[in-house]
């Protein structure tokens, strides 16, 4: 086997936030909101997740506006803050691809409701116009 | 077969050109100035041409809308920001088109354009829920070519051509008209032609037709062909009013007059024509504007969008469409003169232009997205030039406006 | 610890001058694997006098674009410091660094 090449450099903020997370059938899921990490050997930090949704977005939005936006979302959520692990990311690029489903990630809670309760109930919402 | 899709692509980019905003400014222009501010609408039809390019190469190379990008290029923060200015200005806008559908229905039918307004919404909304894009995008273009019938008139009036380009190129404004007025429209016209929601709609529509790199030759002909020739429309527009309405001192606050040189030119059959294009180009153009309030919101928050997928499988981006929608029509319906509304929200978009035009300068620039597809120096150093120009225009819109009191 | 409470944290020497913000965290793939990829190993912290964002890019040598960016985006990156992630003595806030 030859050498480990040397890894890939990525920045952060410039290359893998805020970037269109893509599933395996090319639907676009989220924005990578934020990121978290985990500790490993000698204090190095590994990105271990996306953050996804309001909650994640609030802290880097910033200011006050960032205050409310977590404090509405804070009050309205029902479940944990959505993430996706690391692992599931299969290639980063121009955007993120990750290998399951949208549906199989279930990041979006708002999306789904939205889905069942206002559009699912109007005619013609299963034909895609082509 | 290519060449029936360039054909096609250039014949729609033409008719899609003008929208309401285009039809009652270069109108009132032409009424009150002559040719004397035809500088601005050429101006403005370059800086279209760039930054719809720009967007569109970003789109066919990336397949990616610009507000997504803006996002990833701004932060969070800066991207919330200009996503309500945006958000808003092209609201307005979709606020204006609907407006202007129901006058030019008004104008067809003597029927109060307040009982077609919510007709008119129904409709807008079925198209965008059903409609398949291509075909929403060259119908809508295709009969606004129609407005040619502006043109037609033009050359039936037997102007003095001579005169005309007199005043076009001296920018010959009348004595009798001050200086903060005649700039203060031609921020306006400049907004006119260079709508912001324009580049949304360009890039997210090269998206929704799948554009790759090897349409990036359709794409440049649409805009480097296409556009141009519908800046001809506007500027018959406002020489047709130069020469009918302005020796008569008619001062254009309503859509009807705008048609009237055609009706004095080609009769009833011009009209006819006319009013084609009317309900054509406002019913396009409300079509992109609703369209283009959906793409924004739903491509920086990263939810599906776009009609390439069910409706279903982009709930979100279809409900916010529905709400503006509802949101625009109420405020025709407070029977808000629609043609004051036309008349703001051409200015206000020239207000937000460089938030909407800065990032897809940087963007349109960046290996990382575009490969070997960046701009090249010319096309830099145009756009340079021009975002300097926008800049000058939208600080100088508010002050202007409070100023001249909306262009007395 | 999120990617979020890092960016834009104020950043001092080791006397606690302050050197800047965290502008971006610059990682490399060279970590254990995770799924299918080596997972992103915070290697060095990119630290700037202002906060200016990620719209302009950082120090690209081959920074493309009108002329008017390449000179802001030297101007405002000059101070630009890359410090190794070993070098950070706390992390704060406010980081501190072994300088």
């Amino acid at each position: 086997m030859t050498n480990k090449p040397p890894g890939r450099v990525i920045d952060l903020d410039l290359h893998l936030l805020d970037r269109q997370v893509v599933d395996r059938d090319g639907k676009f899921v989220c924005k990578v909101d934020d990121l978290e990490f985990e500790r490993g050997e000698n204090g190095a930090l590994y990105v271990a997740k996306i953050l996804v949704g309001p909650r994640a977005r609030a802290q880097r939005v910033g200011g006050r506006i960032g205050v409310w936006i977590r404090s509405i979302a804070e009050r309205l959520a029902t479940e944990p803050m959505p993430t996706i692990d690391i692992a599931s990311v299969i290639e980063i690029g121009s955007d993120v691809k990750v290998a399951a489903s949208r549906d199989e990630l279930d990041v979006d809670p708002l999306e789904d409701w939205v889905r069942d309760h206002i559009v699912s109930r109007v005619p013609g919402s299963r034909h895609a116009s082509k | 077969m290519k060449f029936l899709q360039i054909a096609l692509g250039i014949l729609t980019a033409i008719g899609g050109f003008v929208d309401i905003g285009d039809l009652v400014t270069n109108g009132l222009v032409g009424a009150r100035y002559g040719m004397s501010l035809a500088w601005a609408t050429v101006l403005g039809m370059i800086g279209i041409v760039l930054f719809a390019e720009m967007s569109g190469r970003v789109a066919a190379v990336t397949g990616r809308g610009t507000f997504d990008l803006v996002r990833e290029r701004l932060g969070p923060r800066a991207g919330l920001a200009n996503l309500i200015a945006s958000f808003l200005v092209t609201a307005l806008t979709f606020t204006a088109e609907i407006g202007g559908v129901a006058l030019s229905l008004e104008l067809a039918t003597s029927v109060n354009y307040l009982l077609w307004v919510p007709l008119v919404g129904l409709l807008v909304w079925l198209v965008i829920w059903r409609v398949k894009f291509s075909l929403l995008e060259n119908g809508a273009g295709l009969l606004g070519l129609a407005l040619v019938v502006f043109g037609v008139a033009l050359w039936k009036l037997h102007p003095d051509w001579g005169s005309l380009v007199h005043q076009a190129a001296t920018a010959a404004k009348p004595p009798i008209e001050n200086l903060p007025s005649y700039f203060y429209y031609a921020i306006a016209l400049f907004g006119a032609a260079m709508t912001p929601y324009e580049v949304f709609f360009f890039s997210s529509g090269g998206v929704e037709e799948g554009w790759s790199k090897k349409d990036l030759m359709i794409e440049r002909a649409n805009v480097f062909i296409g556009f141009p020739l519908g800046a001809l429309i506007s500027l018959s527009i406002a020489a047709c009013a130069t020469i009918v309405l302005k020796p008569l001192g008619i001062q254009v606050d309503q859509l009807g007059q705008v048609g009237l040189p055609v009706a004095f030119a080609l009769g009833k059959i011009g009209i006819a024509v006319a009013l084609i294009g009317f309900i054509a180009a406002t019913f396009g153009a409300a079509l992109e504007t609703g369209l283009s309030c959906g793409y924004s919101i739903a491509q920086y928050f990263g939810w599906q969008w776009g009609k390439f997928v069910k409706p279903r499988e982009a709930s979100r981006f279809h409900v916010s469409v529905l709400l503006t929608l509802l949101v625009a029509i109420g405020f025709v319906l407070t029977t808000t003169d629609p043609v004051k509304i036309t008349e703001y929200s051409v200015v206000f978009s020239a207000l937000a232009l460089p938030l909407t035009y800065f990032p897809i300068l940087v963007i349109s620039n960046d290996p990382d997205y575009m490969g070997e597809k960046t701009n090249g120096r010319l096309m830099n150093g145009a756009a340079t030039i021009f975002f300097i120009i926008i800049t000058i225009a939208s600080l100088a819109a508010i002050p202007l406006m409070i100023w001249t009191k909306a262009g007395q | 610890m999120r990617a979020s409470d890092l960016i834009g944290r104020e950043v001092v020497d080791a006397r606690g001058a302050p050197l800047g913000v965290i502008t971006d965290l610059r990682c490399i793939q060279d970590g254990p694997l995770r799924g299918t990829q080596a997972s992103l190993r915070v290697d060095s912290v990119l630290v700037s006098r202002h906060h200016t964002g990620k719209l302009l890019g950082y120090d690209r040598r081959d920074q493309q674009g009108p002329w008017l960016f390449r000179v802001v985006v030297r101007r405002l990156h000059r101070h630009l410091q890359v410090i190794p992630w070993e070098d950070v003595t706390d992390e704060g806030p406010p980081l501190r660094v072994r300088r």
